[in-house]
């Protein structure tokens, strides 16, 4: 396999011009697919036997959630490569990324409890996957809080990304603890997604909404990593050029 | 400097410093009377709950001693020479936290009898209670010393420290407290004895690394 | 579609007011990180221009 792609990654230079092209694009088709799903599973996939049309939560609780366990699995890479390699742009990735991270989280945390009122009677439930998106987003607050607190900006970026991979070494630990955790304490309900199969009208819409909610955040990360690399490199002669020459 | 008068300088320096693992010490009290003042003083909410009490105020207190174990030599400048002294720095790490371990843990664990008898635990549960806490707290101190590493340039890292670490000690509470439970019930508890032991198995060979490289960082 | 009517599709049933407070929340906090990070790099590339010109002129 050819790695070359993945070295001119590592180049500042290369990846603001490489996101310069990719960034619309990811957004432009994230954005559609984003609002097509989501428009579908609001308005035409058809209601949910038990649940009626509070289902329909689903087509941004699942995106946003599956969208905050990426974002620390990419954490957890980029610090395994920052600390490994050394890597100029994983510190700026996993800058960039965090916040989108708590973000995701908290959108999955909130519509998950609104989704939890009309159907377990109740806001907040000990659900294992509502816990452990809550122990995601205290996850992400975490790093995000050492990543403010510390002023050194080398320290701070080797403190994210030792965090980051502890973090991603004890993410599936976590995960099966409050699992195994919650099955030795929930009383007797029956879980959101709990249907073997969904019908094909409700799943496609959920696929079209998560893999647009994967471009929608996929370019507002590359553009978090572009203001990034221009405060890393502003002394260097590319940027300067691509400013004077390409600026607002 | 050797491995083994490194070894020697740290038991004398707890030595002289009781207090730290006195102030943890009273800290664990506090944290537990806090339960029966705040919830309730009755029996029948303090036993099944005293395991996870106990496991909380052991968790909050390990991360307080540890948060300044890095401290004192890092103000001093001893911490960069154990850098540059060119032994391996997560071994000492390892030793480092090795004595504080037993200066925090062995009071504790003397302590544990009486303290659960003041939340009503009977001695069988009082067995497996000590059990967890032998095979858990070294996960603790391992988890933390990367929190404390990390933080250790910062004037009031505690708090910090506390945020980021707090989240990764879920699973050891939730195996012991699940591990008591499951002896309050009479039911088996040897798994989840031996998830604990794994994790503080692997956290035996993770931590110490990561805690070196936090601290080549805060040096430099 | 799934609903005859405009005002079926805003009740949802009568789980309207969950659905709805869902998404309205979402797209807030959506918008909110698209404007927030797009302006700040608009402003840092500003900021680096102004720097560069005013480093240029002297």
């Amino acid at each position: 396999m050819n790695w070359i792609w993945f070295h001119k990654l590592g180049s500042p230079k290369w990846f603001f011009q490489w996101a310069n092209k990719w960034s619309k694009f990811a957004f432009v088709i994230g954005l559609v697919m984003l609002v097509v799903g989501i428009a579908w599973g609001l308005g035409f996939a058809p209601a949910d036997y038990q649940q009626g049309n509070s289902f329909r939560i689903i087509y941004i609780h699942v995106p946003s959630a599956i969208l905050a366990q990426s974002c620390y699995l990419g954490l957890g890479v980029a610090g395994l490569v920052s600390l490994v390699w050394r890597m100029k742009m994983a510190p700026v990735f996993i800058k960039a990324v965090a916040p989108l991270g708590a973000v995701m989280a908290v959108i999955a945390l909130i519509s998950g409890a609104i989704w939890g009122k009309p159907t377990w009677g109740a806001w907040w439930v000990w659900d294992a996957r509502l816990t452990s998106v809550l122990i995601l987003f205290l996850l992400y607050m975490g790093v995000i809080a050492i990543q403010n607190s510390l002023d050194d900006m080398q320290l701070a970026d080797k403190a994210v990304a030792v965090i980051s991979v502890v973090g991603l070494i004890n993410l599936p630990i976590i995960k099966y603890s409050v699992e195994w955790w919650n099955t030795l304490h929930q009383p007797a309900t029956f879980t959101i997604t709990a249907k073997p199969a969904m019908p094909m009208e409700m799943w496609l819409p959920l696929l079209l909404s998560t893999l647009g909610m994967y471009g929608f955040i996929a370019a507002i990360a590359m553009w978090r990593m572009q203001t990034e690399v221009l405060v890393r490199e502003h002394r260097s002669n590319w940027v300067k050029k691509e400013i004077l020459d390409n600026g607002i | 400097m050797t491995y083994s008068s490194f070894f020697y300088s740290e038991i004398l320096a707890i030595f002289r410093r009781k207090q730290d693992a006195v102030n943890a010490l009273v800290f664990f009290l506090l944290v537990i009377t806090l339960f029966p003042l705040g919830v309730s003083p009755s029996k029948e909410f303090l036993q099944p709950a005293a395991g996870g009490i106990i496991w909380c105020a052991v968790a909050l207190a390990v991360l307080m001693s540890v948060e300044g174990m890095f401290k004192e030599d890092y103000n001093d400048g001893s911490l960069e020479q154990l850098v540059v002294s060119g032994l391996y720095l997560p071994v000492l790490v390892l030793l480092k936290l090795a004595v504080h371990w037993f200066a925090i843990m062995l009071p504790l664990l003397v302590l544990t009898p009486i303290l659960s008898q003041m939340l009503f635990i009977n001695w069988e549960i009082l067995w497996v209670l000590i059990l967890t806490l032998i095979l858990g707290s070294p996960a603790l101190f391992l988890i933390g010393t990367i929190g404390a590493a990390l933080t250790v340039s910062l004037r009031r890292g505690a708090v910090l420290m506390l945020l980021i670490i707090l989240p990764f000690y879920l699973p050891v509470i939730i195996f012991s407290t699940g591990a008591i439970a499951a002896a309050q019930v009479g039911q088996p508890y040897n798994g989840q004895l031996a998830i604990l032991g794994a994790i503080s198995l692997m956290t035996l060979t993770l931590s110490p690394i990561m805690a070196a490289v936090s601290i080549k960082a805060s040096v430099n | 579609m799934a609903f005859e009517s405009i005002n079926e599709f805003i009740s949802m049933g009568t789980h309207g007011p969950y659905v709805w407070s869902v998404y309205g929340i979402s797209l807030i906090l959506l918008l909110g990180s698209y404007f927030a990070s797009v302006k700040a790099k608009k402003n840092q590339i500003k900021r680096l221009k102004q720097r560069y010109l005013r480093e240029q002129k002297s």
